[in-house]
């Protein structure tokens, strides 16, 4: 029998019900009274280029057109819209050299699809023909898409502040030589008997979450700015659209709707600040606007592909004494997370081997690529992608198994984690590997593999990862719980942390009903509107269970506290002799003398007087818990994984056989959802590895913006997948939870390029890895399967 | 980029294939036809304009596919993919047609998609026109003037262009008769599964043992229009399927096709692969034959 009553089981979705019977409210869903209708016009025809004429006068004719603004219509205060800018102190943020580069409409047109002006009109069918009269003039720039172009001496300098293009570098003030790790890492590298090095490319993959972006704004009667958004950082957004437009944070309302998949895309702000901007110039009017998904696609942030160079040094018995990287970000057209990112691909680099030195570069470089910004696991498939490939290439050169020696060197409990100074607290990474190998049958496959004859050629490879719950102490980790008891015991738990369809809300639920005693039914959460939730960060970094459980439990812990404080009253003994049991509160000793929890509730609203004693019956008022709750830890998970693939060496395809997922979760409150977030991470990392990609011509527009030619995996392709999970509670993790949402994705991207490589005995330096580079590759080395 | 509202047009809908071909004789170029419109409304929506839209749909009895072993397969304009991958007379005397029916888009598509309207769009890519090219088939057009029959290797002219008269209507499509051993084959390279071709294939024999009679090869997105390959369909002409005259195939395939770089693969890798998508499709049509 479990100690649990709620955690640990694989409850029904809270929202699974009025999800599939098509009940939930999307922005898109929402029609509301005297309605108008958003269309911004955005430059597609050129990357980069000044605008040089804009005339509204022949959209303007349209009947059904109320209004068109173009940049001087709107604020001109500048933003960004990632979110780092709100999660690290000015000061931080300032030696990192952010920037807040984004207008709402703009005459230099940076990327695809930068804003130029936007159209009001009473449909969205007339807003769009009137965009299409909106007359603009351009003057082509020169286009450069590479950070190898951007650095060029002679380039277009996209920021006065930033020279060649240099968006970001590890600060001197904070990393001497601009690179952070530990040891020297070119002396440690002089004692290596061997090196392996190698110039790599990672892709610029699109979250492609199922919903597009929608938003509604609205001016009411009391001057208040409401904004209907789907972002995953409801108070980020509040806080930022509110600065934006210079008002106090009272006088704007976020209203967030039901949420179809983020995975980073709806971090921080998207279209919010065109959509407030054009309901500002029709007050009282509603005004929504749709994106289209190509639209989508070019407005929100990517994966930052990039240039990664890395250099590992071995002992011949395999002992790691030194890795040196750098990493070269694109960060495309305006700075997000120009600082974020190549700081963070680092961080998984350090906290996963035992290397004697590590010396770490991360940059990014701007360029005329739609900006790239968060996507599930912020650097960390990057990183895997290059690191993996290289430690398998210099196991093979060593002639040692890549299980084994991974056992032998990767970071453990008490070591230094993705953060320097804080400890891993759990690891079961050595399990992870052991339990993956076996369900694989890694050793059978690996020798039976070695005398493989024949056009189809089969490998397996195994890859591993760290990651993080929440990211303090890099990025602020706060959230805001409020319970209250209502009377008759049940409870609403208030917070802002939203559920992006990856089932938040639901675990959220489970971890209240289980610190309270109550039932799935006899709890509830309020959340998504600004008004009534405290502070949360949002959804980011693989937080939400971890952080905004460890809220609830601590305000949970609140409401426990005052309702054993009563019951002592009640109960006429001390507290330290009750035992709280649920939904009663009994006396250690004597649990016949007891009271109900509903009953204290109860009391507490409806305090009436005793018409015999003459005293109130019980002690007075609702109970309220709260947590004003700062993460302490950031409990690191791990996980390993193992992949068996066949490639017909006559096309070039990949034909995916089985993927072993196993991942360190310290504990496991739902399975059913822990395991749903490790098959779609991997479905996002196959993608990342095999078929992902944006794809740009030469004057730098996107040609594959859509899912017509842009691949991902489908259900069809899936591989067969066993997910394990290997717990062992966390001391810091609600319940001994730890994170499962990004991890996912990126071992397997490692692991898909180790068994590629396995197959062939080819590394691939470019991702994705498909059939016409592997077909390419097998020519160019001429290898022969027969 | 495209849109999430569709240019003005008037639509259509005869109830007859005399009052659709009266309506065609009236207006001409000025209307297209719809069928399920997986390819036309997609146009609709990026760029494609027409003034009237001649729906299909209640056009009575255009929806039969009925084979007869000696004037073949006769597929109604209506008919969809759907229906051609339920039908077991395909499954049994066209697998190629049958096996191109089974990887061809989605269930929702293929249950709107009609063959009639893969091979009226005419795409190189186009996975049932492959097979058909293949099988050998023919197009029935009608008009107010009358009936004809265009062999499909003469229906597509060029890119977006085929032999239809802008008064004619597409109402059936028949597929030519297996001899006593044909067989035949179909196969397409995709980035994923749900997706259109790179490359397709497809091989019909008509076998007598392990010697090949006479051989029909189809390839597609190698070219403006679905190709056939008349010097690799030589080669294989009353001779026994060896490996020697298998890699003789595998050379001559891409000597016959002229591939691009495009969103979906290049030109380097259609050229590497199209010999051994032929070679693989004859050994797999020759056994179905036998
Ligand atoms: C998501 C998606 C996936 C797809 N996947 C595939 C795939 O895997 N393989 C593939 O080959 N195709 C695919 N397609 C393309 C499309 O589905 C097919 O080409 C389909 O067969 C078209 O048939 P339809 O009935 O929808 O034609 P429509 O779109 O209605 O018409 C297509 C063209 O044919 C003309 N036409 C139709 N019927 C007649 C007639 N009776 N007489 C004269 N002209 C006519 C129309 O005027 C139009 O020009 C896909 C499309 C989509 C949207």
């Amino acid at each position: 029998m479990s100690q649990f009553s709620v955690i640990g089981k694989s409850v029904p979705k809270v929202d699974a019900y009025e999800k599939v019977t098509g009940q939930p409210i999307y922005a898109a869903d929402l029609k509301m009274q005297g309605m108008l209708y958003g269309k911004i016009v955005r430059c597609m025809e050129f990357a980069h280029a000044k605008v040089i004429k804009l005339d509204f006068s022949e959209a303007l004719k349209i009947p059904g057109v109320v209004k068109v603004l173009g940049p001087e219509d709107v604020t001109q205060t500048t933003y960004n819209t990632g979110a780092c800018d709100e999660m690290v102190s000015d000061k931080v943020g300032h030696l990192l050299g952010d920037l807040k580069d984004q207008s709402i409409f703009t005459d230099h047109v940076r990327h695809q699809g930068d804003a130029i002006c936007g159209v009001i009109a009473i449909s969205e069918e007339i807003a769009e023909r009137a965009a299409a009269k909106v007359i603009v003039e351009y003057e082509p720039l020169q286009v450069f898409m590479t950070p190898s172009e951007a650095e060029k001496t002679g380039t277009h300098q996209l920021h006065p502040d930033k020279a060649n293009n240099m968006a970001f570098q590890l600060p001197e003030a904070m990393f001497p030589g601009n690179s952070y790790g530990w040891g020297d890492a070119d002396e440690a590298m002089k004692e290596a008997d061997i090196i392996v090095e190698d110039d790599f490319y990672v892709n610029k993959q699109k979250q492609c979450q199922m919903e597009p972006h929608a938003y509604i704004a609205q001016v009411d009667g009391r001057g208040r700015l409401n904004c209907w958004s789907s972002g995953q950082m409801p108070k980020i957004t509040h806080q930022k659209i509110a600065r934006l437009f210079n008002m106090p944070m009272s006088m704007v309302k976020i209203h967030s709707t039901t949420i179809g998949g983020g995975f980073g895309a709806r971090l921080g702000i998207i279209a919010e600040p065109e959509t407030c901007a054009l309901a500002m110039a029709v007050p009282g009017r509603p005004v929504k606007v749709q994106t289209l998904r190509e639209e989508d696609w070019i407005i929100s942030e990517s994966r930052h592909a990039g240039d990664y160079w890395m250099r590992l040094g071995f002992k011949k018995d395999g002992t790691p004494v030194a890795c040196q990287a750098r990493f070269k970000a694109n960060t495309g057209a305006y700075f997000t997370h120009a600082s974020g990112v190549p700081f963070t691909t680092g961080a998984w680099l350090s906290g996963m081997y035992k290397f004697g030195a590590l010396g770490y570069q991360g940059e990014s470089y701007f360029s005329n690529q739609a900006p790239a910004g968060a996507y599930r696991g912020y650097g960390n498939p990057q990183t895997n992608f290059v690191l993996e490939q290289l430690i398998d290439r210099a196991l093979t050169q060593l002639d040692l198994d890549p299980v084994q020696w991974r056992l032998n060197w990767h970071k453990g409990v008490g070591d230094d984690g993705w953060c320097f100074g804080v400890k891993y607290p759990s690891c079961q990474l050595s399990e992870c590997l052991k339990q993956g190998a076996e369900a694989i049958e890694w050793n059978k496959k690996l020798a039976e593999f070695k005398n493989q004859t024949g056009t189809k050629r089969r490998g397996v490879g195994v890859s591993v990862m760290n990651h993080t719950s929440g990211a303090m102490p890099m990025l602020l980790e706060h959230t805001v719980t409020t319970v209250m008891m209502n009377e008759d015991g049940s409870a609403v738990v208030a917070t802002a942390c939203s559920d992006l369809g990856q089932g938040s809300h639901t675990v959220l639920h489970q971890i209240a009903a289980e610190a309270l005693g109550l039932d799935m039914n006899e709890v509830t959460l309020k959340t998504g509107d600004s008004d009534a939730n405290g502070f949360d960060i949002g959804s980011h970094a693989s937080r939400t269970t971890y952080v905004g459980g460890n809220s609830i439990l601590e305000a949970c812990d609140d409401i426990k506290k005052q309702l054993l404080e009563r019951a002592s009253k009640h109960l006429d003994t001390a507290v330290e002799n009750l035992e709280f049991g649920g939904k009663t509160i009994f006396a250690k000793h004597n649990p016949e003398n007891s009271i109900t929890t509903a009953e204290i509730c109860r009391l507490g609203v409806y305090n009436y007087m005793d018409p015999e004693t003459g005293e109130p019956e019980g002690a007075p008022g609702q109970i309220f818990g709260f947590s004003s709750h700062f993460a302490k830890h950031n409990s690191p998970p791990f996980g390993a994984c193992f992949v068996e693939l066949e490639i017909d060496t006559e096309t070039g395809e990949i034909e995916l056989l089985e993927l072993v997922h196993t991942h360190d979760i310290g504990r496991t409150l739902h399975p059913a959802m822990a395991e749903g977030q490790m098959v779609g991470g991997a479905q996002q990392g196959i993608g990342m590895a095999l078929t992902e990609e944006i794809y740009y011509d030469e004057q730098g527009r996107a040609v594959n913006s859509s899912f017509t030619d842009y691949k991902m995996y489908g259900s069809s392709d899936m591989p067969k997948m066993k997910v394990i999970l290997v717990e062992d509670p966390d001391p810091h993790g609600p319940y001994g939870a730890k994170s499962v949402g990004e991890a996912g994705l990126t071992s397997p991207v490692g692991a898909i390029a180790n068994a590629v490589y396995n197959a062939l005995g080819i590394q691939f330096k470019e991702a994705p890895i498909t059939p016409e580079k592997v077909l390419k590759a097998i020519k160019e080395n001429g290898l022969n399967f027969a | 980029m495209s849109s999430r509202i569709l240019p003005n047009f008037d639509l259509l809908v005869p109830n007859s294939t005399s009052e659709a071909v009266n309506l065609l004789a009236h207006y001409q170029e000025r209307a297209a036809i719809l069928a399920g419109g997986t390819d036309l409304i997609v146009a609709m929506k990026m760029n494609y304009e027409s003034e009237i839209l001649i729906s299909v749909s209640e056009l009575d009895g255009l929806d039969y596919i009925d084979f007869d072993p000696n004037s073949g397969l006769h597929i109604g304009a209506k008919a969809t993919v759907s229906q051609i991958l339920d039908n077991a007379d395909v499954k049994q005397h066209y697998p190629a047609l049958w096996q191109a029916a089974n990887v061809f888009a989605t269930p929702q598509i293929r249950t709107a998609a009609t063959l009639a309207g893969n091979v009226l769009r005419g795409s190189p890519a186009g996975d049932c026109s492959c097979a058909l090219l293949a099988l050998g088939a023919r197009i029935v057009l009608q008009s107010t003037e009358g009936k004809r029959e265009v062999a499909i290797e003469d229906f597509w002219t060029g890119y977006n262009q085929n032999a239809r008269k802008p008064s004619e209507l597409a109402i059936e499509i028949i597929v030519d008769a297996p001899q006593s051993a044909t067989g035949s084959a179909f196969h397409r390279m995709t980035r994923v599964n749900e997706d259109l071709a790179k490359l397709n294939g497809s091989v019909r024999l008509d076998m007598d043992g392990n010697v090949c009679k006479s051989a029909r090869i189809a390839m597609g997105c190698v070219g403006p229009t679905t190709l056939r390959l008349p010097k690799t369909e030589k080669l294989l002409q009353n001779e026994e399927i060896t490996p020697e005259l298998l890699a003789h195939v595998a050379d001559m395939v891409p000597t016959e096709i002229s591939p691009i770089d495009d969103k979906r693969s290049t030109a380097e890798y259609r050229l590497m692969v199209s010999g051994v998508v032929i070679k693989r499709l004859i050994e797999q049509a020759a056994t179905a034959a036998n």
